[in-house]
């Protein structure tokens, strides 16, 4: 049972002859020459060795070990899923040499965004566990300052806390709802916690602030 | 003197109020003579959409998949053949390239062995994710994983979905759903005697089980642990539950989350569920993807019928369905959800047939038939009210209720199904001419007979109104032929948002069109304002003046 599949550009080829070929299939998987697959999960768009436009030679290997599942949002109130880390500095021209470790037993992505399309197609590059276990794969980054944006890209895992940012030489900015570091666009709306002592303080001040202008006036009289 | 002084400015003030309450500007006024004139409907422009998409006309032909015979399906919008195959052979016995044009995960559905040597294979592993439709996002005022159940109707939307791989977006670039995230969850198909192993994955941020509502099941699975689905042993985020089956009774069946119940169910989490008799041979299509037409129908069904087709019927109602959109937080998920939100206190106002409201019912859920054909319905009806389904031109046969067969005595033929909630039928709907069982070809509307039942937000048509289609008289993308002013209305968002005339259009447009406005008096307006606010500065400068006086002679 266990097929273990890696898309070769001739099965590429052959297929793109049949006409069926590239409908109803998502934009993504079109190019699969880029793509393995089996029943642990799939890499798409590896690239040790493919060197970006504005990199002379990779300026540095950075070995990152990424977990994901729902216990690493147990510091983030509000979220359920998360990645154990939030943002990962590199140079530019930087190689990634990623381990992402599932720690759930669905479905989880890595998932990065914004990298130039000549290297990796759509601009993305993407690891998925069907469960619990492992992938590793690597990327190179672009020479340029610019923070990417790694996320998985399930329904609602994202906006529940699944978000993470790659500063590739300090970055350009800081994305928005990023656990732990930014803020969200949209934020939710929570109860203040108001009690007896707080209305209190708020009605002497009110009284208080009724009573000021008299006083005032008193003062500055007896001033004259 | 300056007590007389006070004593006028207090009459004229009093005099000005009283001339301004006859010169009040009215919201609303008589017209006099005329009323006012007819005018265009203000409408959003690119409000219109085509009837028909046509996005894989390829997919409709009749053809053959990795040695899968799948029938032809005139529908608009017809299922992926792809997934239709890897569903009846099982992820593990398809052609890579069917793999690739399906986007099932690798372990989605997985098909073993033949136990009876009858030529079918009797294992079934089923994996199955929980999924959110039209969701908040904390990075913005948008909803994601969008999913159209009208023309711009977007209701928060829970179902379960088959395993998938890759993204949960049809384009990278976009927040509409991937087409297999949609309702309502997938109609699942085993025969009798398989031993089935359905996995819940939870990929969703609340708790849910599987509850297999009428399909024999043990208590408990062969670990000793909940096979009945109930509440008290949810299965929560990122974890996951394995219920095992071997039905040995056939028929149409339910299965839906028994989590906060009352609540899940209505937001979407169930589906139907059918046990196909053992026959030899019977390579049934597992998952039949958003119901409809089963293109690849079992040993038995192709036996007494021409055609299948999965019906779902389901309510959905805004306020419930609201709250996944207002909140990104789980804990106030639950909280407005179990705690503050009163189903008791609630309505219905969506009605869907296989996921969606008319007018895109025509793109899915036509029933094409050709004279003479039987066709096998399997309807069920998951809303929180009663169904009265009505076919035009047609009385048809109940054969089975809640999956048990009925003796050809209790087979009643009618034109009016009544359908409890969490109840199935199986109907026989007949094509033939003979002023019973059909009154002849034609676009027959066929809906839920209850008033609300084709409203959408209360819009009429809307809700699951869908037709029983006589293929002469349909077109070759499957749509309704010489419609095409009423289609021209209804794919239109500014139908459903209210912001269209009913009857604007057409030689009776300037008769029953939008009503314009009557144009406001300026006079009236501009008398009123003096007056009124002369009258209310005098009160108070009177009063003020007076207040003065008696502080000054104390």
């Amino acid at each position: 049972m266990k097929i273990k599949i890696l898309m070769v550009f001739t099965l590429l080829i052959l297929l793109r002859l049949q006409s069926t070929w590239a409908i109803g299939m998502s934009d993504m998987m079109k190019d699969m020459s880029h793509m393995s697959m089996d029943e642990n999960g799939m890499i798409m768009n590896a690239n040790h060795d493919k060197l970006p436009a504005d990199c002379k030679q990779v300026s540095e290997d950075v070995n990152v070990t990424i977990r994901a599942g729902h216990k690493h949002a147990l510091k983030f109130p509000g979220k359920m899923f998360a990645f154990d880390r939030q943002q990962i500095d590199v140079k530019p021209c930087a190689r990634l040499n990623i381990t992402f470790i599932n720690d759930d037993q669905t479905r989880h992505q890595l998932m990065i965004h914004g990298l130039p399309g000549y290297i990796y197609p759509q601009g993305m590059f993407h690891l998925e566990l069907n469960g619990e276990g492992q992938l590793q794969a690597s990327l190179i980054v672009p020479g340029n300052k610019k923070t990417y944006l790694m996320h998985c890209e399930i329904a609602q895992h994202m906006e529940k806390g699944m978000k993470a940012q790659i500063k590739v030489g300090g970055g350009d900015v800081d994305l928005p709802s990023i656990p732990g570091i930014s803020e969200p666009v949209r934020a939710d709306l929570y109860p203040v916690a108001f009690n007896k002592g707080t209305w209190l303080i708020l009605a002497f001040c009110s009284v208080v602030g009724c009573l000021l202008p008299y006083f005032i006036r008193k003062f500055y009289r007896r001033v004259d | 003197m300056f007590k007389s002084s006070l004593g006028l400015n207090f009459l004229l003030a009093v005099i000005l109020i009283a001339i301004a309450t006859q010169l009040f500007p009215h919201l609303t006024e008589k017209p006099g003579i005329t009323p006012p004139v007819t005018v265009a409907s203000q409408l959003e422009t690119n409000g219109t959409e085509k009837p028909c998409l046509n996005e894989h006309p390829e997919w409709r032909k009749a053809q053959v998949i990795d040695g899968v015979e799948i029938a032809e399906s005139l529908a608009c919008d017809p299922d992926n053949p792809f997934d239709i195959a890897a569903a009846v052979k099982g992820i593990n016995n398809v052609s890579m390239s069917t793999i690739m044009q399906s986007d099932l995960a690798q372990d989605a559905v997985i098909i073993g062995e033949d136990l009876d040597k009858d030529g079918d294979p009797d294992v079934i592993r089923i994996k199955l994710e929980v999924m959110e439709l039209n969701g908040a996002s904390p990075d913005g005022e948008f909803l994601v994983n969008t999913y159209d159940i009208a023309p711009s109707i977007q209701p928060g939307l829970w179902v379960y979905t088959p395993k998938m791989r890759g993204m949960g977006l049809k384009h990278f670039n976009s927040f509409v759903a991937h087409p297999m995230l949609r309702a309502p969850s997938p109609v699942i198909r085993v025969e009798q005697g398989d031993k089935v192993y359905i996995t819940l994955e939870n990929t969703h941020y609340l708790p849910h089980t599987i509850h297999l509502h009428g399909v024999d099941h043990a208590f408990l699975n062969s670990k000793g642990e909940d096979n009945d689905g109930m509440e008290e042993h949810p299965v929560f985020p990122g974890k996951t539950h394995t219920y095992e089956i071997q039905p040995r009774h056939a028929g149409t069946m339910l299965y839906h989350c028994h989590v906060q119940t009352a609540q899940h169910f209505m937001m979407g989490l169930n589906g139907m569920f059918v046990v196909e008799e053992n026959r030899p041979n019977n390579w049934v299509q597992t998952l039949n993807m958003g119901a409809g037409q089963v293109r690849h129908s079992s040993v038995a069904v192709k036996q007494d019928y021409n055609q299948e087709y999965d019906l779902f019927y389901q309510s959905l109602d805004k306020k419930l369905s609201k709250i996944i959109q207002d909140t990104s937080d789980p804990r106030l998920v639950a909280h407005r959800m179990s705690r503050e939100y009163n189903m008791s206190e609630s309505f219905e106002n969506y009605f869907m047939l296989n996921g969606r409201s008319f007018p895109y019912t025509l793109r899915e859920s036509i029933v094409a038939v050709a004279d003479n054909d039987n066709v096998k319905l399997r309807v069920a009806n998951v809303q929180r009210s009663q169904i009265a389904l009505h076919i035009h031109g047609h009385k048809a046969t109940v054969t089975a209720m809640d999956g048990v067969d009925l003796s050809s005595a209790q087979q009643i033929t009618r034109d009016v199904f009544d359908i409890s909630t969490a109840q199935r039928m199986d109907i026989s709907l007949k094509a033939i001419n003979n002023g019973v069982n059909s009154y002849g070809p034609g676009l027959w509307m066929f809906h839920d007979h209850v008033p609300t039942g084709t409203t959408t937000d209360g819009m009429e048509p809307g809700g699951n109104m869908a037709i029983v289609g006589y293929k002469t008289m349909l077109d070759e993308q499957g749509m309704p032929k010489m419609h095409d002013e009423l289609l021209g209305q209804v794919f239109n968002s500014n139908y459903y948002s209210k912001k269209q005339a009913v009857w604007g259009e057409g030689d009776y447009g300037k008769l029953l069109g939008e009503v314009g406005l009557i144009a406001p008096n300026l006079f009236k307006i501009i008398a009123f304002g003096l007056f009124a606010g002369g009258g209310v500065g005098l009160l108070a400068y009177t009063a003020f003046i007076y207040l003065r006086r008696k502080i000054n002679e104390n």
